[in-house]
């Protein structure tokens, strides 16, 4: 499907640009007509004669990054942007343009790292005039602010009701697995069709909660398996609150005031974004938060689903198990490597953990 | 507060160095001073015992320092200089990780930490150190608790998720350089961020001190660090002579002073003293290895717990490491630094240092390494506990072989924790890897007779 959009794009006569995890600015390539498709891994294991290039105990992200581009798996792109999100995605955007593997423009979003502050907010604001330049160099033509204006609502309007999905998750009759595909589809279409598949999905939010079993909140760093979503349906539960990199922790919690320079406000956006380990800041602040959407949402566990290897991820763990050890929350733990589907094992663990829950629920 | 600040500078002034004395002492009077060549290797170096003495008088004033001055837990690739006029004691865990690993007491520590449910796969240090916090045991009797923990961001992103973790633990405030990654060279609103970001930490330490910087005090600080980083140049490339009169394992350990040190008179004239020691020892044809025939690059951290093994395995077969990207790493951006202008010049050191730059820049290094020390063979240390200097390494083996004609081998381990190191495996690849050298028809060991090496 993302091959047949880009397609799509393309005849159209957009540039694409395929995307790295977690955090860029996607209103900047919206107001600038290019398309971003973003790349988590693909699932699987890595292929081709980028496969062996980085070791193994890297996460499987980069290493399947690394062999899908390779491959030749994002030709019909013109250039691949790598967020600064972790060592090893920013060590793979010197690998796979400098030593081979990507042979067309690579981009690069830095983003600061640690607390917001006048330094940080002002080396936003240049990483985004940088990153504009490096996008007309590649479109043939320059920013316009009325453009960047425009996209900005549209991800505002976007973002608002991709929120609503997620907070008001219970009152949505969609199974997960629907739920997911819908808002990972906004990895790789169009703003404005994702836009309007997401309105059609909020007209089904009733004021009445349709959503029955056992309500749990998920943390980690991308759903995949998708198969997961699946096996958590199957033992009776579904997903009341996200904390995934590529989905809930990219929604605003607020949206800032748009009435001053575009890319200010652009700027700014970047700081009103769900406390993410990949962007540093107060692990205090991000336990905080957790333990607030886990009690907002009503869920009746949490979930922890990390990439091997994932080091942002993985430092949070022990704070999280503490965090949520204090408010009596059960946890459970699963690690995977980018999997197309879960283990046996894995689903054991699920359904075992579930009936814990369940039981501590006091239902039969 | 006075007590305890009286303690501390009895400590540093007195206790310290009469200890030092009196081990010096009993050490000439049990006979046990280096001179003479053991095994596969050269003559110890006289130096290496003030570089215990400096090690252990930092580590035992760290005992009574906090309370007495404010302590700072710093990364090694923080611009420490800042802290230096503001009189922090200065903690690097990451030494204090090596210390461990070399002691052997990392899977103790790296068990306590994975008990709190931090994962194996992290970095060893991080472990190390969070099961140090986590038990209170250390190899240097104890750490003191940190007023400020400063992380810069240049070696890895790593530091920052591990301090955060510290900063939730000890509930103090963690000062961050982030550092962005450099493709070339460093685009002007990065040297920006970074310089404003060196303004912000000079105000936060200083509310930590309870007083200002003394900017005098600084430029001599920022001064004495970029003479440090000559001088431990200055020791490194002793090791162009043949033979190398140190190994590379050898110049791992005396890498600690322009580390933890860094900006103060005492590692200046430890670095001296070495370079003099080094000099000398050129002058007069004695090696760090008894036999050296065969000259290798070391690339990535030391494997702390094995050097000793690795080492020797080496030596005898006349094989020496002269030179490394780890310490040349040290000797490289500190001349960036220029008194007169402390955070600017900082902003463009800090953002320039290897581990921060891309892959053809470290590759250039390597080659140029190669190059000015005659080394035809490279160990590249893939290391489990370090994505950041590991990834990339299987490429730049290939390039180094191809471009260069220095053959090498990859060594998987971890640089603190033995639960990842195969003996049998590694050893294997080392033999094969030493077979290369043994043709007859290249003895300079190019891979390629058609090229000359130096």
């Amino acid at each position: 499907m993302r091959n047949a959009t880009i397609s799509a794009r393309k005849r159209l006569g957009y540039k694409t640009v395929v995307v790295l995890p977690v955090h860029y600015p996607r209103e900047l390539f919206t107001a600038m007509d290019v398309h971003t498709v973003e790349l988590w891994g693909p699932p699987g294991p890595p292929r081709g004669p980028g496969a062996g290039r980085i070791q193994p105990y890297a996460c499987a992200i980069v290493r399947n990054a690394l062999a899908f581009l390779a491959s030749g798996g994002a030709d019909a792109a013109d250039a691949v942007l790598f967020p600064h999100t972790c060592d090893s995605i920013q060590g793979l955007a010197t690998l796979a343009p400098d030593f081979g593997g990507w042979g067309k423009p690579a981009l690069r979003y830095l983003h600061p790292k640690g607390e917001d502050g006048p330094a940080a907010r002002a080396f936003v604001r240049a990483e985004l005039e940088h990153l504009a330049g490096d996008l007309a160099r590649l479109t043939g033509r320059s920013l316009e602010t009325a453009r960047l204006s425009e996209a900005i609502d549209l991800h505002a309007r976007i973002d608002r009701l991709r929120g609503e999905l997620l907070s008001r998750r219970a009152f949505l009759d969609m199974t997960d697995l629907e739920l997911y595909r819908l808002l990972r589809r906004g990895e790789f279409l169009e703003p404005g069709d994702h836009l309007a598949e997401l309105a059609v999905a909020a007209r089904g939010l009733g004021g009445e909660r349709v959503r029955r079993g056992v309500p749990l909140m998920v943390t980690g760093y991308v759903p995949e398996p998708m198969t997961l979503l699946d096996s958590l349906a199957s033992a009776g539960a579904f997903i009341a609150a996200d904390d995934y990199a590529a989905v809930g922790r990219r929604v605003p919690l607020s949206l800032p005031a748009g009435d001053g320079d575009p890319l200010d406000t652009l700027a700014a956006k970047a700081f009103t974004m769900p406390p993410c380990p990949t962007r540093g800041g107060d692990q205090d602040v991000r336990m905080a938060y957790l333990e607030a959407l886990y009690r907002r949402s009503g869920a009746a566990g949490i979930v922890v689903h990390v990439q091997k290897f994932c080091e942002p991820e993985l430092f949070d763990v022990p704070a999280i198990r503490t965090r949520f050890a204090r408010i009596g929350a059960p946890l459970l733990y699963l690690e995977g490597e980018l999997e197309t589907s879960l283990s046996g094992q894995l689903i054991t663990r699920l359904e075992a953990f579930l009936e814990l829950v369940d039981s501590g629920r006091g239902t039969p | 507060m006075i007590t305890r600040r009286v303690r501390y500078e009895i400590v540093s002034r007195a206790v310290g160095p009469m200890l030092m004395a009196m081990e010096r002492w009993g050490s000439r009077l049990g006979g046990r001073r280096g001179g003479a060549a053991k095994g596969p290797f050269g003559p110890p170096l006289e130096s290496t015992r003030k570089l215990k003495e400096l090690t252990t008088l930092h580590y035992l004033s760290g005992r009574c320092a906090d309370g007495a001055v404010p302590v700072a837990w710093v990364t090694s690739g923080f611009p420490v200089e800042v802290l230096r006029p503001l009189g922090f004691h200065t903690v690097y865990p990451e030494n204090h990780g090596a210390i461990c690993s070399v002691k052997r007491m990392v899977p103790e520590l790296s068990e306590a930490a994975e008990r709190e449910g931090y994962s194996r796969d992290l970095c060893g240090y991080a472990r190390a150190d969070l099961g140090s916090v986590a038990t209170g045991k250390t190899p240097v009797g104890r750490l003191p608790r940190p007023d400020l923990l400063c992380c810069c961001t240049n070696i890895c992103q790593t530091v920052l998720y591990w301090y955060r973790a510290l900063a939730a633990h000890f509930r103090v405030p963690l000062a961050i350089i982030d550092t962005p990654f450099v493709y070339g060279e460093a685009q002007p609103h990065l040297l920006t961020y970074v310089a404003d970001q060196l303004r912000e930490l000079t105000r936060a330490a200083e509310r930590v001190a309870g007083r200002k910087v003394d900017r005098a005090a600084l430029a001599e600080t920022m001064r004495l660090a970029r003479e440090g980083t000559r001088l431990w140049d200055e020791c490194l490339r002793a090791g162009i002579a043949r033979p190398s009169p140190w190994t590379g394992f050898d110049s791992f350990f005396h890498l600690a002073p322009i580390v933890a040190m860094r900006g103060t008179r005492e590692c200046n004239a430890y670095y001296r003293m070495l370079r003099d020691e080094l000099n000398d020892r050129v002058a007069r044809g004695v090696g760090g290895i008894a036999d050296e025939r065969v000259r290798l690059l070391w690339d990535n951290l030391p494997i702390w717990f094995n050097l000793r093994d690795l080492s020797t395995v080496l030596a005898a077969n006349g094989f020496n490491i002269v030179c490394a990207t780890y310490t040349n790493a040290w000797a490289e951006a500190g001349s960036m630094i220029d008194p007169a202008d402390p955070e600017g010049s900082a902003a463009r050191a800090y953002l320039h240092v290897l581990l921060n730059r891309d892959l053809p820049y470290k590759l250039s290094i390597m080659k140029r390494l190669c190059r000015e020390y005659g080394a035809t063979g490279a160990i590249f240390h893939s290391d489990r506990s370090c994505k950041p200097y590991s990834i990339g390494q299987i490429d730049l083996k290939g390039r180094l072989a191809s471009e260069e004609g220095v053959k090498g081998v990859l060594l998987e381990a971890d640089h603190a924790d033995p639960r990842a190191w195969s003996e049998a495996q590694a050893y294997n690849r080392l033999h094969a890897f030493m077979e290369l050298f043994e043709d007859a028809d290249d003895p300079a060991g190019t891979g390629n007779p058609d090229i000359p090496r130096g």
